[in-house]
């Protein structure tokens, strides 16, 4: 689901002016792409153009799909809304904590692992295990080990003094479903970053150590700035991701408690599937969308800056 | 692939014969850099690993000691959850044939068309490529809760709620447009010259792919193959709104067991763990090309 999505179409157009030299090139490349392409197309411009149209109706169920022409209203909702506005404010503490976190763990993570050279490669399989883990999972793991009566992080916790409903209380909820999202995905940018580290040359440390430089003023003047690049991509990616998965939250708090953790695919999901309003759901759908596109449009930009993408 | 694994720490950097103080200085400083390093790996082996183990050791516990509310590391085990999750009332076999079912193909239908359609992203010379590129990867990143919407109205339209092959398409919205960007990226790491020779000693264009170009991207192929199945047999929210009695999946199973009246966690941890012990496997598997896969082709290496 893309802005660009009706460039295609009109490429395809422009296929039988092509002199004839290229032109059997372009055909056996063309006919490779076309099963998978048109399929995209029917997966994401189909929906894409559905979306749209929701976000001006009323869509009624039952009885059979119907839509009901209402022009801007959905809009003016969304926009005027303020706990639309709450919820966007709490995604946006929920990224910039997870993402935060998890960029700094990760790469401290990674510059662990890199000081390792025997066992390094089964150490990582260990730290890399919670990203395989369905996110699903992942919450429902996360409320066992929170639950007042029988968890063992609580009782852990209760044992040092604090003793509270972890996944009851709004600030403590926030934060249990950041930890839970970070200790899924830190091991994902730790293992960037290792792979980053791994392709510094060593020369140039050595030089910079003969000249005096230490571990921490080399890792900091040398190496962080060399795999800068890198980081980027990590944080575009897992900055993605994190506006695309949900479920953690779904199944741990659901949104509560009082709206603490309400971001904004809850809403929507909540909006669209327990008040089946569609249509204003379809609104706050594409303002998503456009979020994530602006990041896929950068994530895209750096690519191509550093001549990763035809 | 250009897969190095250059083993630099700081220690290799020392034998260069500088003079002794410095030696002594530098091996001090080694000792508490290696101890503390040491500590680091301890506490994120512990943060990362005890949930996980608690979940399985969980799976093993009957239903006494699975909520005793003083957490037991030593108890008898029991086979009993896993025993009861294959019998009686709610047994898992349908939701476990689902998942693989619609996991499976979703992915092996990926591969294929995002195999062929890489290929012919990553050699074509058409206008407006990046365009095509940017296209693609933005469907990948879309929020699933906003493809969900869409396709939850044209699926009541066309039939296809509750129905495997619904959530198979469901599941291609995502692993398509990965797969083509993927094995892209692999394939764009081929230099030309390879099928530019054999094109010169006499294949077709269709051999040359077939023959010469795919056998060099294995990796890339099962690399490409594992992570569409790791995602699709993650999913949770697709499967929440699309899938019904005859389609559910595992991850649905897992919530199905949290109730009004309580949550059977002998049984939640055994379902978790049948969930997540196939994927980590299978990631394992491919784990030096994990972020080649992972960073959709943006970095390669250990």
């Amino acid at each position: 689901m893309s802005v660009t999505a009706e460039r295609t179409p009109a490429r395809q157009a422009s296929r039988p002016p092509r002199p004839p030299r290229r032109k059997s090139r372009f055909t056996f490349t063309g006919k490779l792409m076309t099963p998978g392409v048109v399929l995209l197309a029917l997966l994401s411009i189909l929906p894409f153009i559905a979306l749209i149209v929701m976000s001006f109706s009323r869509v009624r169920l039952l009885g059979g799909v119907r839509l009901e022409w209402v022009g801007v209203d959905n809009w003016t909702r969304v926009l005027t809304d303020p706990d639309m506005w709450s919820s966007w404010f709490r995604t946006a503490v929920f990224l910039v904590l997870t993402l935060g976190i998890e960029m700094v763990l990760g790469i401290g993570i990674a510059i662990a692992l890199h000081r390792v050279v025997k066992g390094r490669g089964l150490l990582l399989s260990l730290v890399l295990l919670p990203m395989f883990v369905a996110p699903v999972i992942v919450g429902l793991l996360g409320r066992y080990l929170t639950d007042s009566t029988f968890g063992l992080y609580s009782s852990i916790l209760h044992s040092l003094g604090w003793d509270a409903d972890i996944l009851g209380s709004p600030t403590s909820a926030f934060a249990a479903v950041v930890l839970m999202d970070v200790w899924e995905w830190t091991p994902l940018i730790a293992l960037i970053t290792l792979a980053g580290l791994s392709g510094v040359n060593p020369s140039i440390l050595e030089a910079a150590s003969l000249d005096g430089a230490g571990y921490w003023k080399s890792l900091r003047h040398i190496v962080l700035p060399s795999i800068s690049g890198i980081l980027l991509v990590a944080l575009l990616i897992r900055a993605m991701d994190a506006v695309r998965y949900f479920d953690i939250i779904f199944v741990t708090t659901n949104g509560g408690p009082a709206d603490a953790t309400k971001t904004i695919p809850i809403r929507l999901f909540e909006t669209a599937f327990r008040f089946f309003d569609l249509g204003y759901a379809a609104a706050i759908g594409l303002m998503m969308l456009a979020v994530t596109i602006a990041i896929s449009q950068a994530f895209v930009r750096i690519l191509t800056a550093k001549g990763l993408t035809r | 692939m250009t897969t190095e694994t250059t083993a630099t720490d700081t220690a290799g950097t020392q034998d260069g014969g500088p003079p002794r103080r410095d030696v002594e200085k530098a091996r001090s400083s080694r000792t508490v850099g290696n101890l503390s390093t040491a500590v680091v790996i301890v506490v994120v082996l512990l943060w990362t690993l005890v949930p996980l183990v608690w979940m399985v050791l969980g799976s093993f516990k009957n239903s006494a000691d699975v909520t005793s509310s003083d957490p037991k590391w030593f108890f008898a085990p029991t086979m009993d959850n896993y025993k009861h999750l294959f019998s009686g009332a709610n047994d898992l076999t349908p939701y476990l044939v689902h998942s693989i079912i619609a996991a499976g193909v979703a992915a092996l239908l990926s591969l294929v068309l995002g195999t062929l359609a890489g290929y012919g992203l990553s050699r074509s010379a058409m206008r407006g490529k990046h365009h095509l590129s940017f296209w693609i990867i933005s469907t990948r990143m879309a929020p699933i809760a906003a493809v969900v919407l869409p396709l939850f109205l044209m699926f009541r339209v066309a039939g296809l709620i509750d129905t495997l092959p619904g959530l198979i398409l469901a599941y291609m919205t995502f692993n398509l447009p990965f797969a083509i960007w993927l094995m892209s990226a692999f394939f764009a790491d081929v230099p030309p010259s390879i099928e530019e020779s054999a094109l010169v000693a006499g294949c077709t264009r269709w051999q040359a792919f077939w023959y010469v170009i795919l056998p060099l991207c294995k990796a890339g192929l099962v690399t490409t193959g594992v992570l569409c199945l790791v995602f699709a047999w993650n999913d949770y929210a697709f499967a929440t709104v699309f899938a019904g009695p005859s389609s559910q999946t595992l991850p649905i199973a897992a919530s199905q067991l949290v109730t009004q009246t309580g949550i059977d966690w002998g049984q939640l941890t055994a379902i978790g763990t049948i969930v997540v012990l196939p994927m980590v496997l299978a990631g394992l598997a491919v784990r030096r090309w994990l972020v080649t896969g992972l960073t959709l082709g943006a970095v390669t290496g250990e």
